[in-house]
């Protein structure tokens, strides 16, 4: 009789938590259910005209995402996602292989060998290497970018690879300006800056000379992609964004705007943190990790516990690998068939995604 | 509770299996009309292969394919059959890059080239998921999906050897000698397509996709086991192909008739020693139950 009489203060206490977690998780939950009704009648009239652009598309800075573990509007997020990154870019690069133990640099090479950037086939006739243009989003201390510029240009021989970083936040960019000073003098002038918003690459601001005034010989920005203000449409041959997008406002507007920028056949290609449900010792373990030792090694180290702590609640915010894939092939991108439009590295703690936009766009 | 007596297999794989074994016999002899309308109860026939609609081949608006449904081990008249693991512009790139394979092989190259005779950039590749081993998987399943055409002009409807109809051996040996024939093109290239599949990383796939063909051969070729013999007939015979191609990557005789010997010769042996092994085990059955049913007589409580 005591365990019957103990039972409904258990469920009424259950019955809270549940409501409570529901509260929490519902502004989310209707934001992207929206955004996915929304891109089903995109696609289903016919052509995808840039002119349609779907409502969630347009960056709305009232609107509630989240922050965390906590539901802040966009504006807001921006903003605070900002302050994050400003407090940890000197102490970046430290701090992550603190806190993956060195092998968030392993996921890197294989995101960047695996794009094999500047690849061209060796066949008879006229030079057949192709130039391309790469835009690394979020690549403020230039992890990606100078992997790619030394694949492309050192292995694969393949000088006229350009690669521009973009980053909203220009103390990330002017972190990633001073460790390019150390590459080769032909992959510098191969490297452009630019400060931008992903959510709109319309609006893009070269990393100035105000920033870094001591650098009278990098040439000038030589290209007419980056020296205006825009990133035009279809002038991307690969975008790439690592580790970043999760911290976006809105992942759907990024993605259509890649989706902008992109060639037709230019290729999304995503490293982000995933979900390692399919080995449960190893999430345990991981998840162990994340909650307790970073934050508590971003308070050693760099003196910020607040930072690292958005950084870990923000991967258990990120959606899974299957409904990552759904968001990139509702933007408009072909996603692989073989292996369901993702790569699981590390048992599914980091995800490669890629999307290619479709020839007939 | 199933009934002891339930005449079901009781697998879903098996039953799957009995459907399409009493469809073949209704097929094959009339008689057994009665038996199709028990095993299925699906009503309307369905085609043998159904055609996969343009929708579920190219995944886009809402990536609606789902990815357990992708491989099947077995053929089944009651379930389409699953998506090919290729969507339409992993199609255009694959095709135009496999023509190329007999000049660059099974590589990046070869894919880049497909690209952009496609219509693609270089970059483009990225989208195939394994890269050079996508096209290796492409020759794979197109040779195995080549397969079921073949059939027909093969073996047309009332063919005979010797006034008796094609035994499914003849057929199986047939159908092998077919598949392997689909590697002449490319048989150049294959040792290196063959390391590539030996990888680690590529391993399970290329099982799975042997495992298909097996069970494509065997199905095709109208064998309707349903007991134990279904994994052994299909492991033995992933085994012998397994054996024939890498053969046939050092033969050197014309028409590659040493390759052909070989193939007969291992067909053979498997023959004999499933009958050896039936013996066997027909015998250790016999002995066995005569040994308990003696000891019963001896008043023994089994």
């Amino acid at each position: 009789m005591a365990t019957a009489a103990a039972r409904p203060a258990v469920l009424l206490r259950r019955a809270a938590a549940l409501k409570r977690g529901v509260a929490a998780a519902c502004p989310e939950h209707v934001q992207l259910s929206r955004s996915f009704s929304a891109a089903h009648q995109a696609q289903s009239q016919s052509q995808r005209a840039s002119a349609t652009n779907p409502d969630y598309a347009i960056p709305n800075p009232s609107r509630p995402t989240h922050f965390g573990f906590e539901t802040v509007t966009e504006a807001e997020k921006r903003e605070r996602v900002a302050g994050v990154f400003t407090n940890v870019a000197e102490s970046y690069d430290r701090m992550n292989d603190m806190m993956s133990f060195g092998w968030h640099r392993v996921w890197k090479d294989y995101f960047v060998s695996s794009l094999n950037p500047g690849f061209s086939p060796l066949t008879s006739g006229p030079d057949p290497r192709v130039p391309q243009h790469i835009l690394d989003i979020a690549g403020g201390t230039g992890d990606i970018a100078f992997r790619m510029l030394h694949t492309a240009h050192a292995v694969n021989g393949n000088p006229d690879v350009r690669v521009t970083i973009s980053d909203i936040n220009p103390a990330m960019l002017s972190v990633g300006k001073q460790r390019s000073r150390t590459l080769p003098a032909s992959q510098q002038a191969a490297l452009s800056f630019v400060e931008a918003n992903a959510e709109d690459l319309t609006k893009t601001k070269p990393l100035g000379m105000s920033l870094s005034p001591t650098t009278p010989t990098s040439p000038p920005v030589n290209n007419s992609t980056t020296a205006t203000s825009s990133i035009p449409d279809n002038s991307i041959d690969l975008y790439t964004v690592a580790f970043g997008i999760r911290n976006f406002s809105n992942i759907p507007a990024a993605l259509r705007e890649a989706y902008r920028v992109l060639k037709p056949g230019g290729v999304f290609a995503c490293l982000e943190f995933s979900k390692a449900d399919k080995y449960p010792i190893l999430n345990a373990l991981y998840k162990e990790w994340s909650f307790r030792a970073i934050p508590l090694i971003g308070q050693l180290v760099a003196g910020d516990r607040d930072s690292y702590q958005y950084l870990v609640e923000s991967i258990e915010r990120f959606p899974s690998q299957e409904e990552f894939r759904d968001m990139i092939a509702d933007a408009g991108f072909v996603v692989s068939g073989a292996n369901g439009g993702y790569e699981d590295l590390t048992g599914g703690v980091a995800a490669i995604h890629k999307g290619m936009k479709p020839r007939d766009a | 509770m199933l009934p002891l007596s339930s005449p079901y297999p009781a697998t879903a794989a098996a039953r799957r299996t009995l459907v399409h074994h009493s469809i073949s016999l209704l097929q094959s002899t009339g008689p057994f009309a009665a038996t199709r309308s028990l095993s299925s109860s699906a009503g309307a026939p369905r085609p043998p292969r159904p055609l996969l609609s343009r929708a579920r081949l190219c995944w886009t608006a809402n990536g609606s394919g789902p990815a357990h449904h992708r491989f099947r081990a077995y053929h089944s008249y009651d379930h389409p059959a699953p998506a090919g693991p290729f969507n339409e512009a992993e199609e255009a790139i694959l095709a135009a890059a496999y023509r190329q394979v007999p000049e660059h092989g099974f590589s990046p190259e070869a894919l880049a080239i497909g690209a952009r005779e496609a219509g693609y950039l270089d970059i483009s590749t990225n989208l195939l998921a394994d890269g050079p081993f996508s096209l290796i998987r492409w020759h794979l399943v197109k040779q195995r999906e080549a397969l079921a055409a073949r059939k027909t002009v093969l073996f047309p409807d009332g063919a005979t050897i010797d006034n008796k109809p094609v035994s499914v051996s003849a057929k199986v040996e047939a159908l092998t000698w077919e598949r392997l024939l689909g590697n002449v093109d490319i048989v150049g290239r294959w040792q290196e397509a063959l390391a590539m599949m030996a990888q680690p990383s590529c391993v399970p796939a290329s099982l799975k996709e042997l495992a298909t063909l097996a069970d494509e051969i065997l199905f095709l070729a109208g064998d309707v086991a349903v007991d134990s013999t279904w994994y052994t007939k299909r492991a033995s015979l992933s085994a012998i192909y397994v054996g024939a191609d890498l053969f046939m990557t050092t033969d050197q005789s014309p028409g590659f008739q040493h390759t052909h010997m070989f193939l007969r010769r291992r067909l053979t042996e498997a023959t004999d020693v499933g009958n050896a092994a039936g013996s066997v085990r027909e015998w250790i059955s016999f002995t066995a139950s005569a040994g308990i049913n003696m000891l019963r007589s001896k008043g023994m409580r089994i």
